[in-house]
Parts: C-alpha cells; sequence; structure tokens
C-alpha cells in the first residue's frame, strides 16, 4: 500500500482531478462579512449578535455610505460578501446597494420577511427545531411555515437548521416538511456565546448523538441536504474548530500577510472593523465554535494539510464542494466523493 | 549524477509553476520579476500559495512546512527556501 503520496499522483484519479478543477476555480473569493443593522424583528436565545457590544453602536442606514464602503471593498480584493447581524431583512434598500457593487455574496436571515428578488445573494434561512422549539427559543409562531412560504421554489434559499443541544431529535421533525416542499438545507452547529452556560450549549453525548442524526439525515435526504461525511465529522468532534483545524480568522490568527488573516473584515453596524475582534461569529467562544461559516472558511483554507492522500483529498474535496454549493449562487453540489469517516490530518 | 541547479534555474522554474497553475496570463518566466510580491502585487491568496507549494513539494522532493507560507512572499524567497532544503 502506497503510503507516502505526491500531489500529483492524488489528482491521477480522474474523478478526484475533475472535482479539483472544479472547486479550485472559486479560490478568487475573499470574503468579508457585514451586520447590516442592530434592528431584529425577533429575539432569539443565545444570538451571537446580542452578545459583547456590537450591537449597541449607532446604524449607518445611509445607501451612499454603504455604496463606498463597497466600492472600497472592492478596491482592497473582497469579492464576496455575508450580510448578517441583526437581520438583514429589514434593510433591504441596503442589501441592493450591496449587491450592485459585489453581486457574490450570502445573507443570514431568519425567513420571516422576504427579500427582494433582485437581490441575488444565497439566503441562508435560519431554523432552530420544530415550531414548538422555535416559538420557546425564538419567541415567534408558525416559523417554519412562514419560512417556507417566503422562500419556497426560490433558488437562492437554503435552510440551516441549527443543531443545538437540545433540539437534536427535531430534525426529523423538520427535514420531511423541508423535503417535500423541494426546499434544500444544511446543517448548523449551536456555538456557545462567550459566557453562555445554557441548555442549548453541547457536550459530548450530544456532539455523538448529533454525528448519529446527521448521517441518518444524509442517507434519507440526499437531493436535499447539503452536507458530506466530512462536515459531520468535522462539525461534530469533541475539539471545536480551532483545536482541529487552527482557526484563520483575524481574531485567533496574528499573521496579516496572505488569506483571511489579511483581508477579512467583519464591520459593524456603524461601518467600523476591530481586527481583535474580527471573525465571521463574533463573541462565540472559540473553544466551543462549530459554526458552520466558520467550517467553511477555516476547513477550506486547510487545503495543504489534506492533499495527503487520496481519501484524506476527497474528504476535503466534499466539504468545499459543500461549502460552495451552501454559499455561492450558481455552484451546484456534485456527489459526495467520499463515503466514509476520515480522520481530520494532524498538523505537521 | 546530481543536477546541479542554480539558483536562477529554481527561480525560472518556480515563476513556471506559478504561471501555470494559477493560469496568469502576458508574462512568460523569463519576464516575471522575482522580486514581485506575489501577494501585494500579484493578488495570489493561500489557497493559491498551498497550490504552488503542494506542486513546488512533488517537484523537488522536500517539504514545506505550513508555518513557512507567510516567508514566501516573491518568487526568489521561494527559490531561496527550496535550495536550502535540497
Amino acid at each position: 500500500m502506497q503510503t507516502h503520496w505526491k500531489f500529483s499522483d492524488i489528482l491521477s484519479d480522474p474523478v478526484i482531478r475533475s472535482r479539483w478543477q472544479r472547486v479550485k476555480k472559486y479560490f478568487f473569493l475573499r470574503e468579508s462579512t457585514y451586520d447590516m443593522t442592530n434592528r431584529c424583528n425577533i429575539r432569539c436565545e443565545g444570538c451571537y449578535f446580542y452578545e459583547g457590544d456590537k450591537q449597541f453602536v449607532t446604524g449607518n442606514n445611509d445607501p451612499d455610505a454603504w455604496q463606498e464602503l463597497m466600492v472600497r471593498e472592492k478596491e482592497r480584493g473582497i469579492t464576496f460578501v455575508v450580510l448578517a447581524g441583526a437581520e438583514p431583512a429589514l434593510v433591504p434598500e441596503l442589501l441592493q446597494t450591496c449587491y450592485r457593487e459585489i453581486p457574490l455574496g450570502a445573507i443570514a436571515s431568519n425567513g420571516l420577511k422576504f427579500i427582494p428578488e433582485g437581490v441575488g445573494y444565497r439566503i441562508h434561512i435560519s431554523v432552530w427545531g420544530n415550531d414548538r422549539t422555535s416559538q420557546a427559543v425564538r419567541r415567534a409562531d408558525h416559523m417554519l411555515e412562514k419560512q417556507i412560504k417566503n422562500y419556497k421554489d426560490d433558488p437562492r434559499a437554503v435552510f440551516v437548521y441549527t443543531f443545538t443541544g437540545s433540539n437534536i431529535d427535531e430534525i426529523r421533525d423538520v427535514a420531511p416538511i423541508l423535503a417535500e416542499n423541494g426546499c434544500r438545507f444544511t446543517f448548523n452547529m449551536f456555538s456557545a456565546p462567550v459566557g453562555y452556560d445554557g441548555d442549548l450549549r453541547h457536550n459530548r453525548q450530544t456532539l455523538a448523538k448529533t454525528r448519529e442524526i446527521m448521517l441518518e439525515m444524509l442517507e434519507t435526504y440526499p437531493e436535499h441536504l447539503l452536507f458530506s461525511h466530512y462536515n459531520i465529522l468535522a462539525h461534530t468532534h469533541e475539539m471545536a474548530l480551532h483545536d482541529l483545524f487552527q482557526c484563520s480568522y483575524p481574531r485567533m490568527n496574528p499573521h496579516e500577510d496572505v488569506g483571511l488573516g489579511k483581508t477579512f473584515r467583519q464591520y459593524r453596524a456603524d461601518l467600523t472593523w476591530d481586527r481583535s475582534a474580527a471573525c465571521c461569529v463574533p463573541d462565540t467562544d472559540c473553544a466551543d465554535c462549530r459554526h458552520y461559516a466558520a467550517g467553511s472558511a477555516v476547513v477550506t483554507a486547510r487545503l495543504f494539510r489534506h492533499a495527503i492522500d487520496p481519501e484524506t483529498f476527497k474528504a476535503w474535496l466534499d466539504y468545499v464542494d459543500t461549502y460552495l454549493a451552501v454559499w455561492v449562487m450558481g455552484y451546484e453540489k456534485g456527489e459526495n466523493l467520499s463515503l466514509k469517516f476520515v480522520d481530520p490530518p494532524s498538523r505537521t | 549524477m546530481n543536477k546541479v541547479r542554480t539558483i536562477d534555474d529554481v527561480i525560472i522554474n518556480v515563476t513556471r509553476i506559478i504561471i501555470d497553475e494559477l493560469m496568469i496570463e502576458d508574462v512568460t518566466p523569463e519576464t516575471f520579476d522575482p522580486e514581485m510580491d506575489l501577494v501585494d502585487e500579484v493578488g495570489i491568496d493561500s489557497m493559491d500559495l498551498a497550490t504552488v507549494a503542494l506542486v513546488i513539494q512533488d517537484e523537488y522532493g522536500i517539504r514545506i512546512d505550513e508555518d513557512d507560507y507567510p516567508k514566501l512572499t516573491n518568487v526568489r524567497l521561494i527559490a531561496e527556501y527550496i535550495n536550502n532544503k535540497l
């Protein structure tokens, strides 16, 4: 059995080479994130936005100021925007302004208010359990029904089911409804904000249970679920993402020479940013971070580490393929190449 | 017989790898300035650097440490790094 693989050996498999060439075309993506407003139409337990001091800034609602910001962002090489906190759907004019300048991106929304079709970004609609749980945790009635009504058949939409420590089984209620309505979905893991110690936090048992049920969902809904074995493994591992892969966001990465450490910024709603706080989900406890947005950058950035043998590289390709399908309009997910759990490679 | 590689040979070869892998147009290994900053002036990023590093490892049979990436900011520095490892 071959023990040392050259990169060219790995790529000699035509299936691997084809997927590599497909995902490689997207290496031009350079991401930054933006809080669009301090307002939200619901208030969820454990919401990252309402932790820390970013919620207290004075939001800038001036489209001209946002346009100028986007022009500057484009000039410094940003090609992909993530529009988040608190609820971007409440400021559609600003979304349109961003879209005009930088047409690749994604919006994180609770899905209760429809975002006009002219905003051609991916839209991630957050689902935190069945309707009973949404009522308890998010204080919103008939949430899934309203979300589906707004975004059924919308090619922009990807529903993001967040597994908390206490809603794991509820995916069995939610997934069939999403699938029946033709909605694509992916998974997120609740990652505790700094200081949070409530029931939503994961522990060793809930991580193991989540892994089991994610696998069941992957086998049951291959047409609708955008996920892979490696996604499951990376996000339900007892070690969180930073410990597994070494987070590349500025908050945890002192290098300013290249990659996210150089280009990534997390703008608050007043258009200021702070390198020491910058990551995709600020005020999350890094030791507990298994967030899907974090993984999309942190695992993807570790190309070098995964190019050690065909099976590990296939797992990484599946992860990147999933990331692109979830985040980038127009990218369609391919079939997963690795159908088993591959250990994350250690740093050598 | 060991092939003697001068630093200029390595520079040309590394430049060729970068041009091929990153599909950079309108430049040849001979016209590419080896002192040009790959990140700030050429516009390549960490994923591109990782791709180039993997191909260099194959070609020269050396191991490049992930921690060394930030130091490899231009072709000359990459070529010197390779020569030190050979």
